[in-house]
């Protein structure tokens, strides 16, 4: 009791002194000079180049020429986010970005971790390191390349409708490409070709530093492989997916551009475009460079990204989990 | 070590070299001769550094520029993203992006130089001009297509038709093709007894592009169908009188309906390509240069120059027998359809067609405009223009005992070759050019309108073909309507250019929008009839009437503008 009392006292005065600690003087200073020089550096190059460029929000609510500048341009109010609003297309796109951004999240998290943990358990070095190669190098194509790819594999003469044809399920080509329902499917994958095997380094990274010990004493006490996978990997890695999950989820909006952007076509305009998309349409266009609605697009795209991160973060403190901040 | 230190340091400054080289456009490159740049909205072919036409013309100008295109990105996109990074070439040509660089005050006024170079000011008359004037009274670019020098002497058709194979019509016994009933009939007929090429790929009887901005190959056939010219964004109905012009929506007509059904039918006939609704252009192009597709329905311009260099190329199949596409008879000629039997068409709209919504241009980034203009006037000397499109005499072409320009046939397959091309001609395509009457009077502008050059540049199979037609060429080939261009002719120089900031502009994209989903939709439709009325649904929700009116409020304006001028 007595030693919890004097702790507690111990700690107010700590506070206090904290709180009655000199003002930063001269001498403060000079002492530490260095240190914030360096951190100066930082926080005007943050100033510079993430804070300032801000001003141009202010487009958002102008009707913007560029000739006119920031300065001389006409201020229009909310029309911008009105004209956006009311558009029956932008709401599409909001929806096909929210879509094809959640699939990818949800399928490329579970298959990198599949992936990593599956790659774990390969007992063969080389044959290892051979697979773990070759998964990730897809993802120094560029999205053209990998277009191109999935393009040529699912026209009516491609290797997908060749083999459908071979096999009989099929009795004639099917337009994969032109299908609106197989649309988002096809990106997803498309990712997941892409991407699984880079995002399955993070994860293999951190299942080597799991306590080998942890495995060790499980298999005293019986566990087998996969009880060892789903008791021991999975847990230790809950804190890495957690942090990653937070940080994907602010690009969830960020769905993509360059994939729908080539993969879409006219037939399936309707689910491809992506908020990206759409001010490509229509706010640089060649009859109207329009960087009012680009910018009113943008900040929405901001706002929602923002509060994706706030409530995920509130959610992995409300669970007690690892947190971004 | 020291071998790596001196290689690191090398490198260093190299990259520093370059990053200059790059910063500072427009200087010389140390032999007297000025770099500029230029950059087209278009799709185009890069020329080889050290190009050997390109060195010529720098040696007698003073200016040799490096020119660059779209890659990727459309024409809007680019320009709009040039005008966002301030980063200008020296010349630039946007497309229908011209407008945005004006208003964004990035282009430098001809007037003082159109004055000062002759051979510019030439190039069109003082009525002409006044058509580039924008809103300043100024004019800041200037188109360089379709202007005939003395007198007209066309032999392409560049705009739009139903193309066929030549081969197909050899093979029907050179018909007479008029319909879409007809067209469709003999290309099943063809593909049915002729299933496959040389090397055993089938044959694809009809594909149609649908790419972005360009599913118009899909989109506007009813506007011809019905006999009107390319006004391309709505019919100008004349039944009235020519001072009454009426706008009429080539959408919603009975012809509209009538061809989309028909290409419907055939879809499900397995008559047209099954991937037309979701190829791109290059696979469309790819798809043609194959000679596999018998017919198709496009502009000359967006497919013929790029399936010239296969046509003419030597293939050989498996087993050993080789064959060239144009002696096969795959070159495509135009057939100008109508709705009914009998009518009357304008496919081919005859004299110049003056599009003063886009052309070349001087940027404001250009630090000589001076040169830059000069350049552009030494463009239309003979001599230079001679070089562009003809080439170095005895190596490119010869001269016969009366002065008539000609080629041999190893000349004519040189022009043909990409290779050749890329790294001998420069033709500097977007700069100002002359068609028609050579300054001689006796030889072509361009070799392609030479008489002789023309004749001997055709295929075996597609001279046959037009004599069997009594056709000297293309244009006679397509038997269009003569008839004198209108004042608002052509109204795509103004839709073209519609902002987002009217009622009628927003309404204009919407129903882009609208029908790039669904046309291709009704024309793979299983049930035509429902698709079809949704179709209709969907567009007239989008209210298409506000741009009728706009389009209405134009035709009227360039009628008046042309009665006060006295030229209507």
């Amino acid at each position: 009791m007595e030693n919890t009392v004097s702790q507690q006292e111990k700690l107010k005065q700590l506070t206090e002194k904290e709180l009655n600690k000199p003002k930063f003087t001269a001498k403060e200073f000079k002492r530490q000079w260095v240190l914030i020089a360096i951190s100066a550096v930082y926080v005007i190059y943050g100033i510079i180049f993430y804070y300032l460029p801000l001003i141009g929000w202010i487009m958002a609510f102008q009707n913007f020429k560029y000739y006119d500048g920031i300065a001389g341009s006409k201020f229009v109010g909310l029309d911008k986010f009105k004209f956006l609003f009311s558009d029956k297309t932008f709401l599409l796109v909001i929806r096909n970005t929210f879509a094809m951004g959640a699939l990818n999240l949800f399928f490329s998290t579970v298959m990198a971790i599949v992936f990593a943990i599956l790659l774990n358990e390969v007992r063969n070095r080389h044959f290892k390191k051979t697979i773990q190669t070759i998964s990730y190098l897809p993802h120094f194509l560029s999205w053209i390349i990998v277009v191109a790819i999935v393009h040529d594999a699912l026209t009516s003469t491609g290797i997908i409708n060749e083999l459908l044809l071979k096999f009989g399920i099929v009795d004639k080509a099917y337009p994969f490409l032109g299908d609106p329902n197989m649309f988002w499917g096809i990106v997803t994958f498309s990712h997941l070709w892409k991407e699984t095997g880079w995002n399955a380094i993070i994860y293999l990274a951190a299942i080597t530093a799991i306590d080998p010990c942890l495995y060790e004493s499980a298999a005293i006490d019986g566990a087998g492989r996969f009880q060892k996978m789903w008791y021991i990997t999975l847990p230790s890695l809950r804190p890495t997916i957690i942090i990653l999950l937070i940080m994907n989820m602010g690009n969830v909006l960020n769905a993509g551009f360059e994939l729908q952007y080539l993969l879409g076509n006219g037939l399936v305009q309707s689910v491809s475009k992506t908020i990206d998309i759409y001010v490509l349409d229509w706010a640089l266009n060649a009859r109207n460079t329009d960087y009012s609605l680009g910018t009113a697009a943008g900040i929405f795209k901001t706002a929602v990204s923002l509060a994706l991160i706030f409530l995920t973060n509130t959610i992995a403190k409300k669970t007690g989990d690892e947190r971004l901040f | 070590m020291k071998a790596k230190k001196l290689f690191s340091l090398a490198l260093a400054g190299v990259m520093a070299a370059s990053v200059v080289a790059c910063s500072v456009p427009g200087k010389g490159s140390g032999d007297g001769i000025v770099d500029m740049t230029f950059f087209a909205a278009m799709a185009g072919k890069e020329k080889d550094d050290g190009n050997e036409i390109k060195e010529l013309i720098a040696q007698k100008t003073g200016v040799r520029v490096k020119e660059s295109w779209l890659t990727g990105q459309d024409a809007g996109e680019a320009i709009g993203s040039i005008i966002a990074s301030g980063k200008l070439p020296d010349f630039i040509d946007g497309g229908d992006g011209c407008i945005q660089l004006y208003e964004n005050h990035l282009l430098v006024a001809w007037d003082d130089y159109l004055e000062k170079y002759p051979n510019l000011k030439e190039m069109y008359t003082p009525e002409e001009w006044d058509k580039f004037r924008q809103s300043d009274g100024k004019i800041y670019w200037a188109n360089v297509f379709g202007n005939h020098y003395k007198q007209d002497t066309t032999t392409g058709h560049n705009g739009e038709a139903f193309w066929i194979q030549v081969r197909v019509l050899e093979w029907a016994n050179y018909p007479k093709i008029e319909t879409l009933d007809q067209y469709f009939d003999l290309l099943e007929k063809y593909a049915a007894a002729n299933p496959t090429m040389p090397d055993g790929t089938p044959v694809i009887p009809y594909t149609c592009l649908c790419e972005d901005w360009k599913y118009y190959c899909l989109e506007n056939a009813p506007m011809f169908l019905d006999g009107y010219p390319n006004d391309g964004c709505v019919i100008v109905d004349v039944s009235a009188g020519a001072d009454n012009p009426k706008v009429v929506d080539y959408n919603t007509t009975s012809t509209a309906k009538m061809y989309f059904q028909k290409l419907n039918e055939e879809y499900a006939k397995g008559a047209i390509d099954p991937d037309f609704a979701t190829q791109t252009y290059d696979e469309y192009i790819a798809k043609l240069s194959t000679g596999r597709v018998l017919g198709l329905c496009d502009q000359y311009w967006d497919f013929a120059y790029n399936i010239m260099g296969p046509f003419a190329q030597t293939q050989t199949t498996t087993d050993g027998t080789s064959y060239r596409l144009d002696e096969m008879g795959c070159d495509y000629v135009p057939l100008g359809l109508v709705a009914e039997a009998g009518m009357e068409q304008q496919w081919h709209s005859y004299g110049d067609e003056l599009n003063q919504a886009s052309g070349i241009a001087v940027t404001t980034s250009c630090s000589n405009p001076d040169l830059a203009f000069s350049f552009l006037s030494a463009m239309l000397d003979q001599e230079i223009h001679d070089l562009r499109f003809w080439g170095i005499k005895d190596v490119d072409y010869l001269v016969d005992e009366n002065g008539l320009y000609y080629r041999n046939d190893q000349m004519r397959e040189n022009w043909k070759s990409d290779s050749y091309k890329a790294k001998h001609t420069c033709e500097y395509s977007y700069f100002p050019q002359w068609n028609g009457l050579s300054k001689d009077g006796k030889n072509c502008m361009q070799p392609a309108e030479q008489p002789s050059e023309f004749l001997a540049g055709l295929a075996a199979p597609l001279k046959k073909c037009f004599e069997a037609y009594g056709a000297g060429n293309y244009n006679d080939f397509i038997g269009s309507k003569y008839c004198d261009q209108y004042a608002w002719y052509p109204l795509w120089s103004w839709s073209n250019g519609v902002s987002n900031e009217t009622p009628g502009g927003i309404a204009w994209q919407k129903m882009g929008e609208v029908k790039h989903m669904w046309l291709p939709k009704v024309v793979m439709s299983t049930d035509f009839e429902t698709d079809w009325a949704a179709y209709q649904q969907a567009y007239n929700d989008v209210n298409p009437q506000a741009f009728l009116d706009e389009a209405q409020a134009e035709v009227d304006a360039r009628l008046a503008t042309a009665k006060a001028n006295g030229t209507a």
